[in-house]
């Protein structure tokens, strides 16, 4: 131990990730806004002339958020805990270093080129998965840089065992490789026709029903993959950390790791309720989907009971509060998810909005949450200052708080409206509204839904403003806080 | 067994792997071969159609509009016949969507001709007042790919042995004969337009981006 | 020709039981090994609170000195 006594965390890779992650969640969230305000008044369709309708929009923000706000909170936070339960800094190994910015900026770069192809109306059309070929290719890149990056630094570890959040992380990074890759084979047009027409079309390597097999086994799994395992091993990291007590039952822990990696993958075939999949695949779908709250709720009740005994600290810290509560979160969209793949729920629930609700539920709840109490626990020792502001950690909390709430409530409501109206028929079997009738109804739930979206994202703001202030002009720190980050009120 | 696992970080990502990588082989697999056979009579699209379901497909319409009648009366009355499998064998991608802020398109062509789509994609509330879906003016003055549409024609043909070419199927032939194809497709929806830019673009031979996503509509059927 | 979707049915019945039975059987195995006092799973838990870099590691990983073993 001696010698490493200079030897310091190294956080150089942590920080490029944190700024990505709040430059992609305002310009993320803004374009979710912006959509929402698009269905309920359509004139805004033609703010920026063709790059600006909500198609051309809408996998903006859903890739803005997932690839870019999502996917630098997940390396922000690997960056960070990875050194720390592994007992290693990066700074041990100059080719370690090498790797992770190299990661980061070639991460950036084609982030910035992936918004812009979109943006250009370049897309596969496939959900979470429009970019074009060359962009996947880069993201193939990205992903193996991290793969380096993470089995390297595991290879020089103090610590011989890994810490259950390294192997959530791991499975994020096998996770979505494979899915990633299998989803997204598709073909180059301009190679095989001996190049004519654009350099960027090309087919999916499935077609019809078989790409819907392979996009909803990837799409479902990409969420588990991207908004629930990694999110799972901050969790596991900052709550202990940041309220000084062990996770509740190690062991539950290790069991619902496995519990989750065998079920969620089964689950992806609701997606395909009434299509022309066979039905007994269906009916395994919904059942495994239901199988599912199992481990999903085994890590969260795991979490809440790490807080047994200290329940005071949820009024005293801000940060243990957006923690609690994105577990809370938590439970309440995986027990929506199983009930919408009932099959006679999803007969109603499909196609609707209801399903974007339960999405939110779990993006704003749980994995904005989680994401911004993570960076708020690393601010103070990455940047060795106090937090700038308590009030202001608190304000975002209630603002995004009754925005989930106002989301949620105004989407269940427009779903189930919708659904309803649908399949309503008169006394004569015929139907009761024509299609128009029943957009015409939502104006009002997508009304407080852009509402609930403006809540939300000042609440990123305030977020983003209390970050920079943390950065730039706080009071110094002289010793790393053990636990509850220290902030100024 | 556990135990080794715990401590082996290699062994345990191969584990993780495994368990994660067989559910999709198991779920996927096997109905590759039953669900990508054609429902008998389906034709590859033309090059024309191909460029306009390419338009649907960049412009991600898929956002607002389902390709899908699942099998429920309240459905078939709205839509029209319940999807099957093999209808969509030559949609690469598949395009059936997952949110219907607008309605489902699978059979739109029954039901919609070529005039009504021209003035509900320049102006959807001059057609339906409370409509919702954003106006697509830019399409009449920008010129579809066709090219790209003919080089992915080639490809599936090729690579995935899609039947163009066959007896009373879809004829493909060479760049040049596809081009002089599609333009001809293009004049007899043209002639059903009124969008005087449109007339003109397709009478000097150029082919507007609405031409070939109304034909691509007209064939969803 | 034997119906895919059957043998598809087969394969996953049976590959869901297989993978109960391992679930349980690590049920068993942590809770066992802890009763018979083999080892402590519940320590790992430090290894998030206790994680300056100067910490004494829970475990030390033995590959770290020695020459490297291909398990990286
Ligand atoms: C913001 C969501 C939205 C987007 C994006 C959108 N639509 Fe629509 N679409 C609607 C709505 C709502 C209706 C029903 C009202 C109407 O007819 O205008 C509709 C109706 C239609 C209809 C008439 C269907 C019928 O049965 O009457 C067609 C055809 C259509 N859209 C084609 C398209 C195409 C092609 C695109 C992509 C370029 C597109 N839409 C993009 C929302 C959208």
């Amino acid at each position: 131990m001696q010698s490493n006594a200079a030897l310091e965390y190294d956080y150089s890779v942590a920080k490029l990730f944190t700024y990505a992650t709040i430059l992609f969640g305002i310009l993320g969230m803004s374009v979710g806004v912006l959509i929402a305000a698009q269905l309920a008044f359509p004139e805004l369709n033609y703010l920026f002339g063709e790059y600006g309708t909500f198609s051309r929009l809408r996998p903006v923000h859903t890739n803005t958020v997932i690839f870019g706000f999502m996917i630098s909170g997940i390396w922000a936070t690997y960056y960070y805990l990875s050194q720390r339960v592994l007992k290693v800094s990066m700074a041990e190994s100059k080719f370690l270093m090498f790797i992770g910015k190299l990661h980061f900026w070639l991460y950036f770069v084609g982030a910035l080129a992936a918004v812009v192809s979109l943006l250009l109306g370049i897309s596969a059309s496939k959900e979470y998965a429009e970019f074009e070929w060359p962009i996947d290719i880069v993201i193939v890149l990205v992903w193996v840089l991290w793969g380096i990056s993470m089995f390297g630094l595991i290879g020089i570890r103090r610590e011989k065992s890994l810490y259950i959040s390294m192997w959530y992380f791991i499975a994020t990074f096998l996770g979505v490789a494979m899915l990633y890759l299998f989803n997204n084979m598709e073909v180059p047009t301009y190679f095989v026709s001996g190049g004519i027409g654009s350099i960027m079309n090309s087919v999916s390597m499935y077609s019809g029903t078989n790409d819907a097999l392979v996009q909803w086994w990837y799409g479902h799994n990409a969420v588990a993959f991207v908004f629930t395992v990694p999110i799972i091993a901050m969790n596991y990291y900052f709550l202990p950390k940041e309220s000084g007590q062990a996770i509740y039952s190690y062991k539950l822990s290790l069991l619902s790791f496995w519990g989750l990696m065998f079920v969620y993958l089964w689950a992806g075939s609701h997606h395909l309720i009434y299509s022309t999949v066979p039905d007994w695949m269906q009916t395994m779908g919904s059942i495994f989907s239901v199988i599912l709250i199992l481990p999903s709720w085994g890590s969260a009740i795991n979490m809440l009971l790490t807080m047994k005994g200290e329940w005071n600290q949820l009024t005293e810290n801000p940060i243990i509060k957006l923690l609690v509560l994105g577990s809370t979160f938590y439970m309440l969209s995986t027990i929506e998810g199983p009930i919408q793949s009932i099959k006679s729920v999803n007969a109603i629930a499909h196609f609707t909005d209801w399903i974007p609700g339960h999405v939110h539920d779990g993006v704003l709840g749980w994995v904005g949450f989680m994401t911004f109490a993570g960076l708020l626990h690393m601010a103070p020792r990455m940047f060795k200052r106090e937090i700038h502001s308590k009030k202001l950690i608190e304000l975002q909390f209630w603002l995004q708080t009754t925005g989930i709430v106002l989301y949620f409530t105004a989407m269940w409501i427009a779903g189930i409206t919708q659904g309803m109206m649908w399949r309503a028929v008169d006394e004569y079997g015929n139907l009761m509204y024509s299609f128009i009738d029943t957009v015409a109804a939502l104006h009002p739930y997508w009304v407080i839904r852009t509402l609930a979206g403006v809540l939300y994202l000042s609440g990123v703001f305030i977020f983003a403003y209390n970050m920079i202030k943390t950065m730039t002009s706080s009071k110094e720190l002289a010793q790393e806080p053990k636990n509850q980050s220290p902030m100024a009120a | 067994m556990f135990h080794w696992l715990e401590k082996n970080p290699f062994f345990f990502a191969v584990g993780v792997f495994l368990v994660i990588a067989f559910a999709g082989v198991i779920e996927i697999l096997p109905s590759f071969a039953e669900a990508s056979r054609p429902v008998v009579g389906l034709k590859p699209y033309t090059v024309l159609e191909l460029a306009g379901k390419n338009i649907y497909k960049n412009e991600n319409c898929i956002t607002c509009h389902s390709q899908l009648i699942r099998p429920f009366k309240s459905e078939t009355d709205r839509y029209g016949q319940v999807s099957l499998s093999g209808e969509y064998a030559y949609d690469r991608p598949f395009l059936w969507g997952s949110r219907r802020i607008g309605p489902d398109l699978h059979r739109v062509g029954n039901y919609r001709s070529t005039d009504w789509h021209e003035n509900h994609m320049m102006d959807p509330k001059s057609v339906v007042p409370q409509s919702i879906m954003p106006a697509y003016p830019y399409m009449f003055t920008k010129m579809a790919d066709i090219d790209t549409a003919y080089a992915e024609a080639l490809t599936v043909k090729k690579v995935f042995a899609t039947p163009y070419d066959a007896p009373n199927g879809t004829k493909l032939g060479t760049l040049e004969e596809s081009r002089a194809a599609a333009l001809e497709e293009a004049k007899v929806i043209a002639a059903d337009m009124k969008n005087k830019e449109v007339k003109d673009a397709v009478a000097r031979g150029e082919i507007p981006q609405i031409v070939a996503l109304i034909a691509y509509l007209n064939r969803l059927k | 020709m034997i119906n895919l979707v059957e043998v598809q049915g087969y394969a996953r019945i049976i590959m869901t039981i297989v993978l109960v039975i391992i679930l349980y059987g690590y049920i068993l195995h942590l809770y066992r090994s802890e009763k018979k006092g083999e080892r402590d799973y519940e320590k790992y838990g430090k290894i998030a609170l206790d994680d300056d870099i100067t910490s004494t590691p829970v475990e030390k990983n033995p590959n770290l000195h020695q020459k490297k073993e291909g398990e990286k």
